[in-house]
């Protein structure tokens, strides 16, 4: 039998929470159709590209990054706001569902760990689906001789992977919240959509200034749209929009916490 | 403090504190209490049913020993830390398998256990002999590499054992661990188990008295989230009361009294007819006078002898631990209603 001294606790389980919550997004039929869906539309768009006039016959190939990249934003970014919830609409209701989770639990992990552990897990995921996109102007970089300006491909990517661990967190809380896997993504899709389209018909509609009401002024900071299309897709980082990012990342996983915890207040 | 406690067993050389203690938990869901001011401990290397009947409360007792929930009040420790100020710890001593054992359905069984043996601080090097080991131990290395989801009920909750063991924890917490199997899936995970008494401190959960009866040396049951009955199974069942003689002889019942004089019975013999010239008997016998269970039947044996008379069965039967859980667990309505006639009070 074991004695007292020989009982320690653990270190941090953080990677080995990672890892599963990578596993079973990777072993996940739905994940696959997610990337086939992501790729075909990214793959139309890329064909659309390279057949406009501008590249096919007059060779303009750097038209052709600068649209690959900034051109994302049409599509794409409604594939950034739809994707994050599909991803991490199980990490908590389907183990709340099956009752799993009482068994994660209950071994020695801290609550913190387990919520940043299924963040990570399909944060890493979701920069692999990313992946490719590079490897695309990579590619054309080999084969046509493009000049790829890699500074703002590097900035594109940390914008769209910014919003992305945005909508992650914010996927984890909802997905906390139910055990129902459909309330969890539709709650997080309608939150992203939200994201994309209020703050850009208020800037239509409204001068944000100092001076107005709080509530404007932190709409006009989520305005991710614009962050991302004058920003992020042109080369330019702001740190108050990395801050914005970063903040609303952490604050959602911090209320995920307080939700998984909250099986002890009750 | 469980230093100051009476159960600490005088003259005990390497003394240790109890493996659980549970002092006056009480736990309430809203307005509802499930748990109320139950106080128990479980001793290290000890096998103890914990008993009730569906909801009793049992498994919130469970979890609240686990950390899952914590206790309204009472202290609850586990190895000597308590269950909310040490939770890591409690939980590092502690392997736990929930009723219907829900485990990752998109893992097979060896990734399954990977995963759990790198959850409960397993050092890296050794988890692939340590799983391998456990698998073995379980009996589900045929099942390897079938996913956990594909995996018969016996084999889950082999595999859910396995987890519990995987990090060789000090206590293992097995709740209703052989509930919905079938006979001899529930013999091999309760000879599984058996095995580990000894090695382990063991609370056992369990409605199905017959595998308390035999893996268990203590038991602790309650009831509408009460204690009702805690201690060994011996003691309890005699204190529970009367034993039963039965005899089929063929005698005339005009000569029961006869043959019977001078045994301790308690009451009146009842008899009735049993086939051609047969007559069956049940007589009480109070508790003291059955534990000389040999003596007894050997007595009744020579008197049927002795009188040249036809012998079809002679036997003891001592309230089983069915009986104790009945009386302690049925509605109160039945109780108060037939209280006066429990073979408990004569005792």
């Amino acid at each position: 039998m074991a004695d007292a001294a020989s009982i320690a606790v653990p270190r941090s389980r953080l990677w080995t929470l990672a890892k599963k919550e990578l596993f079973s997004l990777v072993v996940s039929p739905i994940s696959w159709i997610i990337l086939a869906l992501f790729y075909m539309l990214r793959g139309a768009e890329t064909v659309q590209l390279l057949l406009n006039p501008a590249v096919a016959q007059n060779g303009d190939v750097d038209g052709f990054v600068m649209g690959y990249l900034i051109g994302a934003f049409q599509s794409t970014l409604y594939m950034a706001v739809l994707v994050p919830p599909i991803l991490t609409m199980r990490a908590f209701a389907e183990e709340k569902r099956t009752g799993s989770l009482e068994l994660l639990m209950t071994a020695p992990v801290r609550d913190y760990e387990v919520v940043l552990g299924k963040w990570l897990g399909a944060w890493v995921f979701y920069a692999i689906l990313w992946t490719p996109t590079v490897l695309i102007l990579a590619g054309l970089q080999l084969w046509l001789g493009l000049d790829i300006a890699y500074g703002q491909v590097f900035t594109s990517c940390l914008g769209m992977m910014s919003l992305g661990s945005l909508l992650l967190a914010a996927g984890l809380f909802t997905s906390s919240l139910t055990d129902n896997q459909l309330l969890a993504s539709l709650t997080s899709i309608l939150f992203g959509l939200g994201l994309i389209m209020v703050p850009p018909q208020l800037a239509a509609t409204a001068h944000v200034d100092v001076d107005s009401p709080f509530y404007l002024v932190l709409l006009d900071q989520a305005n991710v749209a614009r962050q991302l299309q004058l920003f992020f897709f042109r080369g330019h980082v702001d740190t108050g929009h990395l801050a914005f990012y970063v903040s609303t990342t952490v604050l959602f996983l911090f209320l995920t916490v307080r939700v998984v915890e909250s099986r002890k207040w009750r | 403090m469980w230093t100051e406690q009476a159960e600490c067993p005088a003259g005990h050389e390497a003394w240790q504190p109890a493996m659980i203690e549970v002092q006056q938990l009480t736990k309430d869901y809203g307005f509802f209490r499930a748990v109320d001011n139950i106080s128990f401990a479980v001793q290290p290397g000890e096998a103890v049913g914990f008993l009730g009947p569906n909801g009793a409360g049992k498994t919130t007792t469970i979890r609240v020993l686990t950390g899952y929930h914590p206790a309204t009040s009472g202290v609850v420790r586990v190895h000597g830390h308590d269950v909310l100020a040490d939770s890591l710890l409690v939980r590092a001593a502690l392997g736990y398998l929930p009723e219907n054992v829900p485990i990752y359905p998109d893992l097979r069984v060896e990734e399954y256990l990977r995963f759990r043996a790198a959850l409960k601080g397993v050092p890296r090097r050794e988890i692939r002999s340590r799983v391998a080991e456990t698998m073995d131990l379980a009996g589900v290395v045929e099942v390897r590499r079938k996913l956990v989801g594909q995996l018969s009920r016996g084999y889950r909750q082999r595999v859910g054992l396995a987890d519990a063991l995987i990090s060789r924890p000090p206590l293992l917490v097995l709740d209703e661990p052989t509930s919905g199997l079938d006979p001899n899936q529930r013999r091999r995970v309760r000879e599984f188990v058996r095995d580990l008494k000894g090695r382990h401190t063991i609370l056992f959960s369990s409605h199905i008295l017959s595998d308390v009866e035999e893996i268990c040396d203590r038991i602790v049951l309650i009831h509408h989230g009460k204690l009702r009955a805690e201690g060994r199974l011996e003691d309890l069942a005699r204190d529970l009361g009367v034993a039963e003689l039965r005899m089929r002889v063929a005698v005339p019942e005009s000569d029961v009294g006869e043959l019977l004089a001078g045994l301790p019975i308690l009451g009146q013999p009842a008899t009735s007819v049993a086939g051609a010239n047969l007559v069956q008997i049940r007589c009480a016998i109070a508790p003291d006078d059955a534990q000389n269970e040999d003596d007894l039947l050997g007595e009744c044996y020579r008197r049927v002898r002795t009188r040249g008379l036809e012998l079809r069965e002679l036997s003891l039967h001592k309230p089983s631990l069915e009986e104790l859980f009945w009386q302690l667990t049925a509605d109160t309505e039945r109780v108060a209603e037939s209280g006066e006639g429990l073979p408990g009070d004569a005792a």
